[in-house]
């Protein structure tokens, strides 16, 4: 009999084991199919319980699943693996170690998910893990690494050059640059460009203003998004004539300031152009920081547009995907004022970077000024924030 | 998804109505920032009169809700303030019973007083609805299960405010009434408490707000006050129908009081006018500057109306003829709004210190000064006897 005995236990087994599969795979399908206004959360969330309860088996599919997920999906997925972990701990489980730790060192997987999973290990494997992210594509981990090797650095008075530089090539978040550009100056002499470690464009072509009472000009398209003519004269705000200008800021973070370009106006918007010249194509970050509202074209092709006035301008607010055809790109940023006559609402201004998804000026990518090709950041010589 | 069902009544049996305390929203019941709890603590400090405290993870303007023996805390952290914490404590014990973490699926731009975890949870005896300044909103049930979650910026992609969002949610009945007023698409929406799904959502003018709505019963029908920039609107909470505006009862930042049949109004001053079963009736009955609010609400108690400022004012005035009683100015601003109970009134300033005053005197004369010396922005809640008061560091219970 047993014979037959083994033979219905291999039968089961890889029955349960398909069974086990299904009840995990079941309600990650279920939790990455949520539709929009919660309009079928009542199985999602009977998904997220079934699933909690698979318990550590669910964890890793969880986290996976992360990473085709879109942005709705995966919180309900990020807190069932949070949740899972929670268990598991409370149980005195302990969690797949190994297997965490390939998840978090695998670029492959979502950066929110393998955040999750790095935080779910030891400080001990934490450790270990950090110098491999110093050029990771998730934000966090990457920042996790710089900020673990810049406290290093910090104590040491020289810090060796060319490991404060190696840092600074890593290193993405304006805190951390700043800190590694001043010790870089402090113990070396070394005065780091912030404005071409970011990508800022420095040098554009600018025209205003135009009319653009409650936020008009968002909704019509003046000449300079029909055709960029340098030179050209146009007609502006109240039928005055207004010209192209060309102009390179000195701002460590290449900010433009209309106020002092064009003039202080009230409803009002004004056009800024720069011609980005890419030795490939590839994907490209415009990312924009602004009080006023604004819309942003590449190629033609809007990126971005956000009517919100005098709210705060933090850099990077605005982000435009989009792709750099190889050869040269128009970008075309239109900025609006408002009519607000509060003190803190008089700010007509912008700043914008062109960059890969890490916030990192993209190889080969550099701007045409004149005949010139120049590095982003660079400012076109003689180095004035308005060149008549 | 048969297979999932056994599964329900477990969360929910964990869900099931608790008992003792219950300061379930901003401002706790009803949004008076009143509780009807006897022997509230008077004096204490950061080694007496201090039940319990727990460490929380990172930082939060959001008040602490507690109902029955839970309390609930919002976080936010991360260089882009874009990791989003729900806490769940023993209300008795300080024990951490479960930490969800979500990832903001909307902006996090804000000014630097403020943060993502701003707007104050709601928690009733199945669990706790809790609301970031992201638009991203998810309902947990009391032992932790994910019931509901919505990216509200996903479904209305306009959604923006730089400054940073703090408007709170509040419940009526079966529904929780989210307000929604920024810079893209503005609303308010009752959303189903079992499922999350929209039961209405009125248009609202596009413009940043920070005013939480009340509601209030007439006849029998629940009745959502909420003003904004162009006035205040009552909806029927029923169907979100507008029932009557009063465009006199703009406001921006502090919350609007009912109380003895008066609506009590914070702009430039305070403000009272009648209200009755269709809405404000008559003339404004008067207005007091010298109890200008600054991001606190003001408290209408025993009689009274207390108001604290950005500039560290504490005010006291005549609920019925607006007389002012007095306006002392403390050494430090006020960002938590002024609560009561127990005949005391509650002001905690934004370095951790309490002023305790009796709600009997017409004088400024603290009975009590109490001095935590952690950043308070977040009113506190009163429940079980205690008072909870989260810091950036920590949730402390006060009391026995």
């Amino acid at each position: 009999m047993h014979r037959f005995l083994w033979a219905a236990v291999a039968a089961l087994v890889p029955t349960a084991a398909f069974a086990a599969d299904e009840a995990i795979a079941k309600p990650i399908a279920a939790l990455k199919a949520v539709a929009r206004e919660g309009k079928n959360n009542d199985t999602v969330g009977l998904a997220w319980s079934g699933l909690v309860s698979q318990g550590a088996a669910a964890l890793l599919p969880t986290l996976e699943a992360v990473d085709d997920a879109n942005p709705t999906s995966a919180n309900w997925l990020i807190t069932a693996a949070g949740a899972i972990a929670e268990a598991e701990a409370k149980a005195k489980r302990p969690l797949p170690v190994e297997k965490l730790v390939a998840f978090a060192k695998s670029t492959k997987h979502a950066g929110s998910a393998r955040v999750l999973a790095f935080e779910m290990l030891s400080d001990a494997e934490k450790a270990k893990l950090l110098p491999g992210f110093l050029d990771d594509p998730s934000a966090d981990l990457r920042r996790f690494a710089v900020q673990d090797q810049l406290e290093a650095l910090t104590k040491q008075k020289p810090a060796p050059k060319d490991a404060l530089e190696k840092l600074l090539s890593f290193a993405r978040d304006p805190d951390q640059v700043e800190t590694i550009a001043k010790k870089l100056e402090t113990d070396h002499q070394v005065k780091v460009n912030l404005a071409e470690t970011f990508g800022f464009i420095a040098n554009w072509e600018i025209v205003g203003p135009f009319p653009s009472a409650r936020g008009k000009a968002l909704t019509v398209k003046y000449a300079p998004e029909e055709k960029v003519t340098p030179g050209e004269k146009l007609k502006g705000k109240d039928d005055a004539e207004v010209t192209w200008k060309s102009i390179a800021s000195k701002d460590k973070y290449g900010t433009v300031d209309f106020n002092k370009l064009v003039g202080k106006h009230y409803d009002a918007a004004a056009y800024a152009t720069a011609t980005l010249v890419a030795e490939k194509a590839g994907p490209v970050e415009i990312r924009v920081g602004s009080p006023n509202a604004l819309q942003v074209y590449l190629n033609g092709k809007k990126l971005f547009e956000r009517e919100e006035y005098h709210h705060g301008d933090a850099m990077d607010y605005h982000v435009g995907k989009g792709l750099l055809a190889a050869g040269p790109n128009v970008l075309v940023v239109k900025i609006c004022q408002n009519n607000q006559k509060e003190t803190w609402a008089q700010r007509w201004q912008f700043q914008a970077r062109a960059c890969d998804a890490t916030g990192a000026p993209i190889p080969g990518v550099t701007q045409l000024v004149g005949n010139a090709k120049l590095k982003l950041g660079a400012v076109s010589a003689p180095a004035t924030e308005e060149k008549k | 998804m048969n297979r999932f069902l056994p599964i329900l009544p477990l969360s929910l049996a964990l869900a099931l109505p608790l008992f003792g305390g219950e300061w379930g929203q901003f401002k706790g019941p009803n949004g008076t920032g009143v509780s009807d709890e006897k022997g509230l603590p008077t004096e204490w400090s950061r080694e007496k009169g201090v039940k319990w405290k727990a460490a929380l993870p990172a930082r939060g303007i959001s008040c602490p809700v507690v109902f029955g023996d839970r309390a609930y805390v919002t976080c936010s952290s991360g260089k882009r303030d874009d990791r989003l914490h729900v806490l769940c404590f023993d209300a008795k014990t300080g024990t951490q019973l479960w930490h969800r973490q979500l990832n903001a699926t909307g902006q996090t731009a804000c000014h630097p007083k403020t943060c993502m975890a701003a707007p104050t949870p709601v928690a009733d005896a199945s669990g706790v609805y809790a609301l970031f300044a992201t638009a991203d909103l998810a309902a947990f049930d009391a032992d932790g299960t994910l019931r509901w979650y919505r990216s509200l910026t996903g479904d209305y992609p306009t959604i923006t405010n730089q400054v940073g969002m703090a408007a709170s949610p509040i419940l009526v009945k079966d529904k929780l009434i989210v307000p929604m007023d920024n810079d893209g698409e503005s609303f308010l929406a009752a959303i189903d408490t079992q499922y999350g799904k929209n039961v209405w959502k009125a248009n609202r003018p596009s413009g940043i707000n920070w005013v939480t709505p009340l509601v209030r019963d007439v006849a029998g029908k629940s009745e959502v006050l909420f003003a904004g920039n162009t006035g205040l609107t009552a909806y029927d909470a029923a169907d979100g129908a507008k029932r009557w505006t009063y465009k006199e009862g703009g406001g921006s930042i502090p919350s609007a009081s009912v109380a003895d049949g008066m609506l009590f109004l914070p702009g430039a001053g305070v403000s009272a006018v009648k209200i009755g079963a269709e809405g404000v009736e008559g003339k404004q009955l008067w207005s007091a500057k010298e109890l200008k609010p600054g991001f606190g609400s003001p408290l209408v108690y025993k009689g009274k109306v207390f108001s604290v400022d950005g500039q560290g004012f504490v005010a006291c005035g005549d609920a019925k003829s607006g007389k002012v009683h007095f306006q002392e100015r403390t050494k430090t601003a006020f960002s938590a709004s002024p609560i009561a109970g127990d005949g005391k009134v509650y002001c905690v300033n934004e370095l951790g210190l309490t002023f305790v005053l009796d709600a009997g005197s017409t004088e400024f004369a603290p009975i009590a000064e109490n001095n935590l010396g952690e950043e308070v922005l977040g009113t506190p809640a009163i429940a079980n006897g205690c008072l909870f008061i989260r810091t950036d560091k920590t949730l402390w219970c006060i009391g026995k």
